[in-house]
């Protein structure tokens, strides 16, 4: 694998590739800021530009924007409580509060940091591992991908603040839209009421702004301080948000690896191992971490995971062309157009783009660190414009993100829907996550189930006799009973302290 | 007075409608594409990228999936008819979908520019499996056995899967389809174990040769068996499917909205002609396993109608299979 990496030298060591990549990162950084846009918007958008680029430089520019993407959605969910991009809805948990009491600067340096290095033990993973990696989930079937479904649906009662009751039925919430559309097994139509804009269900997008974005944006309008100036003071990020991110440590570690490992995994998303990873470094926390008030280890574990998981996903498209997610599937139709056909045979008979897209990717997780705290002066001035002339502008942004994906005017009206439903949610103090887990999880479930059981000649004993589905029912199984019992006691505490007083 | 004022306007507007059609395009066109991310729209950009450096203005290429691919034609057609929306005619929204009852346009409802390019089928198994000794054993053990094996055509009541289905009715073989949902998962499975066999498209076989045994090439070109390494096709192994040519193939037809104005139209046609021409466009689509095609506006009724009569004679294909597999 070296060998691939040292064959790679001549093809990175360019200084077209080189600035490519900065811009990349620079870019990225931008769009996956903005709500609505995101690391896939941004690809999309460069992706005519890229394609008449040598092969390097083109997945450079491609990589360093899925790259810094993935980060810079934390951003504006630090700064504005809104995940620019849904691989940020975790961060906003922690983030967010940390804002809110005045070391906004510390969330973003945090959040880069972790990113980078999420990002860079990522590509260790990936330059590693890959052929480890890549045997263990090219093995995984449908079987597996339900097992690993049920798996994301059960860390929402985890992650669900307040009651777990409602953060489940959020979930299910999700579920139900995530049934609209396409029945991919019969080919029918399901709810979509005679509309052919409902053929292929909502844009998670569409879903996303407008959940988050749209509630957000009316609390805000309804605050007495819309008009207010916020005063901060100058924003500093350097070395000490490396060194609070290392504090962290083996946060940092466990969660770049679940992002590592989700990302290798053709199906599991960044956002749902972000989760997982936030949902794994608040169960370990000290109690006086304060998990969900601003904690640090909130950010790192969210941040690191998700940009480990863009070198996770590497894997997969580069071993087996299959795309992870769909960031993936236009790089994997970037390198197509570019003579290069990823899959075993690449490694064998082109060892030195292989190495050479190893290695860009690595400079752009370095270059995310740097460019990203130099650029954090920017980022921060956000928070010092008015409500008043911000509120207007993120939600032309929201509108412009909604409509450029397909150019649809029902993207806009779907984007108001979900964000009247996130009202109501918020209002009834109902979690919002939940409902874009189930909307992503939902297809993976559904189809792969079904997919189970057509495979299957014994019907549901194919998930008992698969070792790693099997394992990951029984882990789910625990985790649902820990659950209750928790519930369950921590309702006797509550009872008993209430008779006591 | 007044008639001297109604004739420069009249001029006027007449001027200006004529400086419109000559400065068309003067802003990006947009190629309205039935798929997700893959191999086919990596396609599409090829031509896409070599038609804009004809026209000096950008064809963007924006991915519409949904219902088959009738969404994308649904949202092409409306939009202006202003020459700035095309229509990616891929076979399974213009042709299929309609033979299944699942839209209400046939091809003589669009203005064709030209054809891009078309991609053959193949079933293959999985290399090293020993089971069978080509499609004989294959279909003869499927017979004998019925719904035991399971194969994948990726999605259901798509092309491949109707020509398979053919295929499989021809020989009495009732085997279990497998939906699934992206582009490679089925291959997976299929290298896995899961699947009996699949239906394999160039992309998948250049990528790994090693990895199929390609048992039979859903086409009568030799050119397609070439691009399979010389695996027998249904005319070499005698087989009657009763379709020929493009039928049993993917291809698309690039098209635009029937009230898209007759300059704009001659303007897209030329610059498609000439990007159709170019043997570096031409090589990449090879590269990438399609197959660059040189049919003209002229010739589209003439090729694509008796494509659908040919599927027409196909419809009752997936029907056969699921009636026969509802039976068991």
């Amino acid at each position: 694998m070296f060998d691939a990496v040292l064959a790679g030298l001549p093809l990175f060591l360019t200084v077209q590739t080189v600035v490519l990549v900065a811009l990349g990162v620079a870019f990225g950084l931008v769009v996956g800021a903005l709500p609505g846009l995101g690391p896939l918007m941004g690809m999309i958008l460069v992706l005519p530009f890229a394609i008449g680029q040598p092969p390097i430089a083109a997945i450079g520019l491609l990589t360093a924007i899925f790259v810094a993407g993935s980060c810079g959605g934390s951003v504006s969910a630090i700064l504005l409580g809104i995940p620019g991009t849904p691989l940020a809805a975790a961060t906003l948990f922690d983030g967010y509060p940390m804002a809110q009491a005045g070391r906004g600067a510390d969330a973003i340096g945090i959040a880069i940091s972790a990113s980078a290095l999420g990002g860079l033990f990522g590509g260790a993973v990936l330059i590693v591992a890959t052929p480890m990696l890549a045997e263990f989930a090219g093995g995984f079937t449908a079987p597996e991908y339900t097992a690993l479904a049920i798996t994301g649906l059960v860390t929402v009662a985890v992650i669900s603040e307040g009651s777990l009751v409602k953060g489940l039925l959020a979930g299910c919430f999700g579920l139900l839209i995530a049934t609209i559309g396409t029945d991919q097994f019969s080919t029918g139509f399901r709810f979509t009421f005679g509309s052919y804009h409902l053929l292929d269900g909502f844009h998670i997008v569409a879903i996303v702004v407008g959940l988050f974005a749209i509630p957000e944006m009316v609390w805000q309008v309804m605050r007495p301080s819309l008009d207010d100036k916020v005063a901060l003071p100058p924003v500093r990020v350097g070395l000490r948000a490396v060194g609070l991110t290392l504090l962290h440590w083996a946060n940092l570690l466990r969660s770049s690896a679940l992002g590592a490992f989700f990302g290798a995994i053709p199906g599991a998303s960044g956002v749902a191992s972000s989760f997982v990873a936030y949902a794994a470094a608040k169960a370990l926390a000290k109690p006086d971490e304060r998990y969900g008030e601003g904690a640090e280890g909130g950010v790192v574990a969210t941040e690191a995971s998700n940009n480990a998981t863009v070198g996770g996903t590497f894997v997969p498209t580069l071993a087996l062309g299959i795309p992870g997610d769909a960031g993936a599937a236009v790089l994997l139709g970037a390198l197509i157009i570019l003579g290069v056909f990823p899959g075993p045979a690449l490694f064998a008979n082109s060892p030195e783009i292989v190495g050479g897209i190893f290695l860009v990717y690595l400079l752009a997780n370095a270059l995310l660190l740097v460019l990203g705290i130099l650029m954090t002066p920017l980022f921060a001035y956000v928070l010092c414009i008015r409500g008043s002339n911000l509120i207007p502008i993120v939600l032309l942004l929201c509108a412009v993100g909604a409509f450029a994906l397909q150019a649809s005017i029902f993207d806009l009206w779907a984007m108001l829907g979900f964000g009247l439903v996130g009202i109501l949610f918020k209002a009834a103090r109902y979690p919002l996550a939940p409902v874009v887990i189930g909307v992503i999880l939902g297809p993976l479930l559904e189809n792969n189930y079904r997919r189970s059981l057509l495979i299957s000649r014994d019907g549901h004993w194919i998930f008992w006799d698969r070792p790693i589905s099997a394992t990951l029912l029984v882990i789910d199984a625990l985790l649902i009973v820990g659950v209750i019992l928790y519930g369950i006691r921590q309702a006797r505490r509550r009872a008993r302290c209430t008779e006591v007083a | 007075m007044l008639i001297r004022a109604l004739a420069t306007t009249a001029v006027a507007w007449g001027l200006s409608a004529s400086m419109a059609t000559a400065d068309y395009p003067e802003r990006t066109i947009e190629n309205i594409f039935p798929w997700t991310q893959g191999a086919a729209m990596a396609a599409s950009q090829i031509v896409a990228k070599a038609m804009s450096e004809e026209l000096g203005e950008t064809i963007t290429i924006v991915s519409t999936p949904g219902a088959g691919g009738t969404k994308s034609f649904i949202t092409a057609m409306g939009r202006p008819a202003d020459g700035y929306t095309l229509i990616d005619g891929w076979v399974a929204p213009l042709v299929l979908q309609p033979v299944l009852g699942n839209a209400d346009w046939s091809h003589e409802d669009f203005k064709p520019l030209h054809a891009a390019h078309s991609v053959p089928f193949s079933i293959g198994m999985r290399a090293g499996d020993d089971r069978f000794e080509g499609i004989e054993e294959l279909m003869a053990y499927c017979a004998e056995n019925p719904g035991e094996l399971r194969y994948s055509t990726d999605a259901r009541n798509n092309l491949p899967h109707m020509v398979t289905a053919r295929v499989l009715q021809a020989y009495e073989c009732v085997a279990q389809n497998i939906p699934y949902g992206t582009d490679g998962d089925a291959i997976k499975d299929l290298k896995a174990g899961v699947l009996d066999f699949a239906y394999v498209n160039p992309r998948a076989y250049i990528q790994e040769p090693d990895a199929f045994d390609i048992v039979l090439v859903l086409s009568d070109d030799p050119g397609a068996a070439a691009t399979y390494g010389g695996a027998p096709t249904f005319v070499d192994l005698d087989i009657d499917l009763g379709i020929s040519g493009l039928a049993p193939m993917g291809w698309t037809w690039w098209l635009v909205h029937p009230d898209t104005p007759d300059a704009e139209t001659e303007t897209l046609r030329q610059a498609m002609g000439t990007t159709m021409a170019r043997e570096d466009v031409r090589e990449q689509l090879r590269g990438i396993g399609f197959n660059p095609l040189s049919y003209g506006p002229e010739q589209y009724d003439d090729v694509v109608g008796p494509v659908r009569a040919q599927l027409e004679s196909m419809r009752n294909a997936i029907a056969w299979e699921e009636e026969r597999m509802g039976g068991l």
